[in-house]
């Protein structure tokens, strides 16, 4: 049987798709939401680290199946075939609400220096580093729907750096764990300003969920209580009460049909039963994260755009961005770990932008709570790997280590990109997701930078001994926080997408998610990614009138 | 173990996968017909499999055909004392238990007829390669050469020490690191994939176990 057609298609149930059917449904269009996956379920895999997105050496908790999505790994002329549980992958999450089921769920607004990179410290060499077209001005209201909608608990006023901002983020910030206390203290005493870390779960009971329980396994799990905010629980719940919005889960969106006249009139797909359909609709939003996204595109071959949607002036799957995280690990004599969950508490800004040399920077923070197998690789340099030696550092260490680390901002760099390869297809027979390319070389230094201040915090907390991890070499990039491949722009030569969002030249095809992302910002991308789909939503909403898309 | 398979639609990863497997099968079926013991029902219920993996052009993983006779679903009884051995070395038992209490060998035994199916030849490889440099060098298998001069040996694996002539694949130091990743994952993951028996590992580490949503209480 034929699909009716429909006002809007969105392809990706993430932090960008979520918002942007969302938007559309109350507003009043007929929405069709696709997603790969499925519903998350916590029961599936609780408490498992070994299948959870901080390992996946046993599966991938929230999709997609190894089986039946590979992706491909180019380092020059060496091709290797990926899958999420063998490393390299860039997996984060195929399921309703994405990687926001199971992230770590800091809330971080970039700040006003993060849109304007270029013009701040100017051009360089060997990256295509840029002023988005957006201000920090322009997506601060959309910050704060994030944060009202979603739902973030914090207190900016105890972080200095933060950009302005019109309104409270709706919840009271979450108190320190010992280690964030140990922390902070230290981090006072060096005259820096720590504060708690805005995050995107309840501290108080919220949106008739409950208050966050601080369980120990948080980041890479999906939450037992629901205390954690994701587009699953909050946005699209709301999108399916209107009664405009349908979820299509299970359903494998291959290709962007565009007619001989430039306009997305809808999408071929899998559905739940692996049959192919078409749905047709007045406008296409792609929310599929930077490289699936980019895989989507340039998988959509059509007359006028024979190298893939938006792709004449090969941009598409350029700068393929993420974070190369950095730190330092110091040893205590006293227990300063209490795995109260998620275990990241306390975060600095002071190494974000104005410092000498470095161009952008990141911000800082104690880690996530590490789970018993992620600790067996975390050791001294120079340090038994197996052993009496390292079993006895597993046991005494354990509760001891604590960890400083940060995203860097990682130079955006025009060879590091995605591509589709034609000989390795996925199950449904669609070329796959090629990712090739090296960091820049700044990165590892901006990357040594962070570590020392990490280091000097931890010497200050008063730990025994410390060691710098020293993250930005290698590629390419990518990971949970990839972005960068559908880049934003005035000028259709050197970017995918305008302003808005929507891609140039195809005026009724929007891309929202990390790919529109210029540069990655010193932080996690998450709310800024859901900023981002409210502006383009707000967008749309605004411009779409009866069944055409006027731009 | 299904992945599945009448599409013609494969990728080139699930080729590969699947031409390791018949690999396999080949050299379950080869090694079958040297053994007397095998019963008729078994080589016909084989020889079944095998037309039907070549009629579906399946990449279907037969369990049955990958386990040995013995205890365990993929090692021999043999393979799995040395296996065991080396686990033990990687995490010994001091005051509290090792890998040998803790059951790795079960998790590496399941994991190897399961996801990491495709180090099926590495292990087996290595075990023989293992075996015949202690039987040439010390006169003895691995897991009867003294505790501290298996540390001994380990050291040289981990180094790659080894000369092409004791380890003729020149892989000893790669397999090192694939059997020491999965010696930790049993020992301190969850009891559900086959290690960490009653969580062990998990009362070593003073973490609270099982997980009680709501229930648990943090230590001070």
């Amino acid at each position: 049987m034929k699909n009716k057609h429909v006002n809007a298609i969105v392809v990706g149930a993430g932090a960008g798709g979520g918002i942007i059917a969302k938007e559309l449904a109350v507003n009043g269009l007929s929405v069709v939401l696709f997603e790969r996956g499925k519903w998350p379920v916590y029961d599936e895999h609780p408490n498992d680290e070994l299948i959870s997105q901080r390992t996946e050496v046993l599966g991938s908790p929230f999709g997609p199946d190894p089986k039946k999505n590979p992706r491909v790994l180019l380092h020059g002329n060496n091709k290797q075939i990926v899958t999420p549980i063998t490393g390299g992958y860039s997996n984060n999450a195929a399921c309703v609400g994405s990687g926001t089921v199971s992230y770590g769920a800091m809330a971080w607004r970039f700040m006003e220096e993060d849109f304007k990179l270029k013009s701040t410290y100017g051009h360089v060499e060997g990256s295509t580093l840029e002023d988005w077209p957006i201000t920090y001005n322009d997506l601060e209201p959309y910050y704060e729907k994030a944060e009202w909608e979603i739902g973030v608990s914090g207190d900016d006023t105890q972080n200095p750096f933060s950009p302005p901002r019109k309104k409270r983020q709706p919840m009271p910030p979450f108190e320190y764990n010992r280690e964030g206390q140990v922390l902070h203290d230290a981090s006072k005493r060096l005259g820096l300003h720590p504060f708690p870390i805005p995050m995107l779960r309840n501290s108080v009971p919220n949106n008739g969920r409950t208050g966050c329980i601080r369980n120990r396994t948080c980041c890479g799990f999906a939450c037992p209580v629901d205390a954690k905010n994701g587009t699953q629980n909050t946005v699209i719940p709301v999108a399916l009460a209107t009664g405009n919005c349908e979820i299509r889960t299970n359903s494998k969106v291959v290709e962007i049909m565009i007619n001989d006249s430039g306009q997305a009139t809808g999408v071929k797909y899998f559905d739940d039963n692996d049959k192919p359909q078409v749905q047709t609709a007045d406008l296409v939003v792609v929310s599929g994260a930077a490289v699936e996204t980019a895989r989507l595109l340039l998988n959509s071959k059509s007359e006028l755009f024979p190298n893939g949607a938006g792709n004449n002036y090969d941009w598409v799957g350029r700068n393929l961005m993420g974070h190369a995280y950095t730190g330092a690990f110091g040893l205590f004599d006293y227990d300063i770990l209490d795995f109260s969950g998620p275990g990241a508490t306390v975060a600095l800004c002071d190494y974000n932008h104005n410092n000498s040399g470095i161009i952008g920077g990141g911000v800082l923070a104690n880690e996530f709570n590490r789970l018993p197998y992620l600790f067996t690789n975390i050791r001294p340099p120079g340090s038994a790997r197996w052993g009496k030696k390292h079993k006895a550092f597993q046991r005494e260490m354990f509760h001891r280590t604590a960890q400083v680390v940060g995203p860097i901002q990682e130079m955006p760099v025009f060879e590091s990109r995605v591509t589709v390869d034609q000989q390795v297809k996925d199950y449904w027979g669609v070329p796959v997701a090629a990712m090739s390319g090296e960091r820049h070389p700044l990165d590892y230094k901006h990357c040594k930078f962070l570590s020392s201040k990490a280091e000097e915090i931890l010497i200050e907390a008063g730990a025994s001994q410390t060691w710098q991890s020293v993250g930005g070499r290698g590629g390419p990039s990518g990971g949970q926080h990839q972005n960068g491949t559908a880049r934003m722009g005035n000028d259709k030569k050197t970017s995918v997408v305008n302003r808005y969002g929507q891609i140039h030249e195809i005026d009724n095809l929007f891309v929202a998610d990390g790919s529109i992302m210029v540069s990655g910002g010193g932080f996690n991308p998450a709310l800024t990614i859901m900023a981002l789909g409210f502006w383009v939503g707000n967008y749309i909403v605004k411009n779409f009138a009866g069944t055409k898309f006027k731009g | 173990m299904f992945a599945s398979t009448k599409k013609s639609i494969l990728n080139s990863l699930e080729f590969s996968k699947a031409s390791k497997q018949n690999e396999y099968i080949k050299t379950c079926n080869s090694e079958n017909k040297t053994n007397n013991n095998l019963s008729m029902t078994t080589i016909n219920r084989r020889t079944f499999i095998k037309a039907a993996s070549i009629t579906y052009g399946s990449i279907l993983l037969f369990p049955s055909c990958l386990t040995s006779p013995g205890n365990f679903r993929f090692f021999t009884d043999e393979e799995a004392k040395c296996i065991t051995a080396l686990c033990e070395q990687i995490i010994p038992a001091d005051e509290s238990p090792g890998a040998t209490s803790a059951g790795i060998i079960n998790y590496i035994d399941k994991q190897l007829t399961e996801v990491f199916h495709y180090d099926q030849t590495t292990y087996r490889d290595s075990i023989k390669n293992l075996q015949h440099y202690c039987t040439k060098t010390f006169g003895k298998r691995f897991e009867n050469i003294e505790f501290d001069q298996q540390t001994n040996i380990l050291t040289s694996l981990e180094s790659g020490e080894l000369t092409k002539e004791d380890w003729p694949d020149g892989n000893a130091s790669s397999f090192f690191n694939l059997i020491l990743s999965h010696t930790m994952q049993g020992f301190y993951g969850s009891p559900i994939h086959g290690g960490n028996k009653n969580y062990m590992s998990f009362e070593m580490l003073r973490i609270d176990y099982p997980l009680v949503i709501g229930q648990n209480r943090y230590r001070s």
